[in-house]
């Protein structure tokens, strides 16, 4: 991928439900762009499209019209099949609650997404070791769901979101079920993430905290661009 | 990990469900081995044979056969008159006798029903004994060589020796059932190999025939009432369908047996007559009960599996945000019921195998002349086959829809 070609291209797109006789516009023709290894932040307020885009972005969903393409791949046309298989290589989804399997270690958990690439398993434990160790949680590898804390889950679920190496990270509101101690913990490990790796990073937040991080912070009403700014160091307004 | 460990900790998810679904499995994999055992039992008894085929000749308008002793002969020879006709390659008579060792108090524990016949026959002409094994037949060939030597010699199947509480060598003593005042003294001088006699025995016939004989004596010169319908079956030997035939056209034609008539039937015809009386019980244990564990069984499966995969719906989505397709969730949700139908099924059938046949001594279930059945070793091959079966009835509707579980939907936070 070259430098001028986004990471992240939304074009023109709607997405709208139909419930009946009525239909929900969500989304209503919006365009935007993320260059490689840039951190955005995506707020506004509840029901302004934020979760719909980012399921758009990560191929979880089909925009209505318009066109979505990431890391050069037009992704809005891609069969299911071919999104999941793409998903693997190239996306790493990170979830407000975590959504680790509770009957799997910490390890079992990250190793998931290797499962559906063709790797030999010394192959997957050098990955799961590597992503767990970057999260800080190598002496945490049998632990389960239930004996870690909320903090330690969510780093479990940020290595299972890297351990394919993914060019696209893309994040739900990965601070929304945490304290605010554990919540900086994490968004510090997302934005030594970004830089050491040089991942690209969506996320959606309500978290002022989290905001600051990003390099550029997009404000969505009414599934549209309301604005965009650079986060200060004072913070941004909630 | 492995895909499989993957479904191996999945059912460890909800251990109660898990451990109910696999007893509920257990218990009708259990109750439909039971009942295709005696099914199969019984197919295999009545499946004709071309070829080394036995033939039975029994009275023919009445049951229980009883015929008079002086067809004996003529019958074990096929009826054969002419050079041209053909005979039997064995023969064998059985006349059936029921004792009981107390004349007061007849109770199933303290009787016996053996078969009178010519101690040889037990090697060469008895269904399964004629067929043993060089080292279990050298065995009973030791013990009809006792018999040979001792017309009071009897010979007992090892669940009824331990039912009436003997053991050999012992002298008992029976009390007739069905030959009124006929009490009969014998000598245990061995058992049947174990299987399908463990609740018979047999003993030879010259010793009912000479009670019989001098029944009058002590009766004012009076025969027996039964003394003219002793004889119950004869078994012939025939090489082949062909045989048969002219062994059968013989018998029928011939004017010896007018009084009462005979017919002569293949063995496995013959027993498929035994067993019309219990034709609808057959049907019902064919039709109606075994299909209905099968249903019960699928439904017990598909409602555990249901439960699990309507929890599950995030974690389904969540799989398919990390990469895994449709058809993994399917093949994930349809793994664990496989997993848990044959683990249960193959695990209860090897139980109720083990426990049928090595403890309870068989199935005691008395229809027509088989007093218990046993569980073939197939029986391993139906508990899988019913857990698979059942399993992929009962998981394929839940599996689908796990497998259909749009991501957007579950995740969706607006609309």
């Amino acid at each position: 991928m070259n430098g001028k070609q986004p990471m992240v291209l939304v074009d023109r797109v709607h997405k709208f439900y139909q419930r009946g006789s009525e239909r929900l516009d969500v989304l209503d023709g919006l365009t935007l762009e993320v260059r490689e290894g840039e951190f955005v932040g995506l707020m506004g307020p509840s029901g302004s499209g934020k979760t719909t885009l980012l399921n758009l972005i990560a191929g979880l969903d089909k925009p209505s019209q318009g066109e979505v393409w990431v890391g050069g791949q037009r992704i809005s046309s891609m069969s299911e099949s071919q999104l999941a298989r793409w998903r693997t290589a190239h996306l790493g989804f990170i979830f407000q609650f975590y959504h680790l399997l509770p009957v799997l270690s910490a390890y079992e958990n990250v190793e998931l997404p290797l499962l559906m690439l063709h790797l030999t398993a010394s192959q997957r434990r050098q990955q799961v070791l590597t992503a767990l160790e970057l999260v800080g949680l190598a002496d945490r590898l049998k632990h389960r769901p239930g004996q870690l804390s909320g903090g330690q889950q969510q780093r479990v679920g940020i290595a299972r979101a890297i351990v394919t190496d993914p060019s696209l990270i893309v994040a739900d509101e990965p601070t929304g079920d945490l304290d605010a101690k554990s919540a900086v913990e994490i968004l510090d490990l997302l934005e030594e993430l970004r830089k050491s790796l040089h991942k690209t990073i969506v996320l959606v937040t309500h978290d002022p905290r989290a905001a600051e991080r990003a390099d550029r912070l997009l404000h969505l009403d009414k599934g549209r661009l309301a604005g965009q700014q650079q986060p200060s160091p004072e913070g941004v307004p909630g | 990990m492995t895909f499989l460990l993957l479904i191996v900790k999945n059912l460890t998810r909800n251990k109660i469900r898990s451990v109910v679904t696999a007893l509920s499995t257990m218990v009708l994999v259990f109750v439909c081995t039971l009942v295709w055992s005696i099914l199969a039992f019984l197919d295999s008894v009545t499946a004709e044979q071309s070829q080394n085929l036995k033939a039975i000749v029994t009275e023919r308008w009445q049951l229980p056969s009883q015929m008079p002793f002086a067809y004996a002969s003529s019958l074990s020879e096929g009826a054969a008159s002419d050079p041209d006709d053909v005979q039997p390659e064995d023969a064998m008579t059985w006349q059936f006798y029921g004792g009981s060792l107390d004349p007061k108090n007849r109770t199933r524990d303290n009787s016996l029903f053996a078969f009178g016949l010519e101690p040889d026959k037990l090697l060469t002409m008895m269904d399964e004994l004629d067929e043993l094994p060089p080292e279990r037949k050298a065995e009973l060939a030791a013990v009809v060589d006792k018999m040979r030597g001792n017309r009071q010699a009897l010979i007992v199947g090892r669940n009824r020796l331990a039912a009436i509480n003997k053991q050999v060598g012992e002298r008992i003593k029976l009390f007739g059932l069905n030959y009124r005042e006929i009490d009969l003294e014998f000598e245990i001088v061995g058992v049947f190999p174990e299987g399908r006699y463990d609740n018979a025995a047999a003993f030879d016939r010259e010793y009912l025939l000479a009670a019989l004989d001098a029944w009058p004596a002590t009766h004012n010169g009076r025969p027996h009432p039964l003394a003219e319908k002793t004889l119950n079956l004869v078994w012939l030997r025939v090489p082949d369908m062909q045989a048969f035939t002219q062994v059968d056209q013989q018998i029928e034609e011939s004017p010896l047996y007018a009084s009462p008539s005979v017919k002569c039937e293949t063995a496995s015809s013959g027993r498929a007559s035994f067993l019309e009386a219990y034709r609808d019980l057959i049907w019902g244990m064919r039709w109606l009960l075994g299909p209905a564990i099968l249903v019960t069984l699928a439904l017990v499966i598909a409602n555990a599996i249901s439960i699990s995969v309507r929890e599950r719906r995030t974690e389904f989505a969540v799989l398919k945000v990390l990469g895994f397709r449709s058809h993994h969730v399917l093949l994930l949700v349809l793994g664990e019921a496989l997993l848990l139908g044959v683990t249960a099924g193959l695990l209860s059938a090897g139980l109720t195998y083990y426990f049928v046949n090595n403890v309870a001594g068989g199935i005691p279930f008395p229809i027509a002349f088989f007093q218990a059945f046993y569980i073939p070793l197939d029986a391993l091959g139906w508990g899988a086959g019913i857990g698979v079966l059942t399993a992929l009835l009962g998981s394929a509707l839940p599996a689908w829809s796990a497998r259909s579980v749009s991501v957007s939907d579950v995740f969706a936070k607006v609309a």
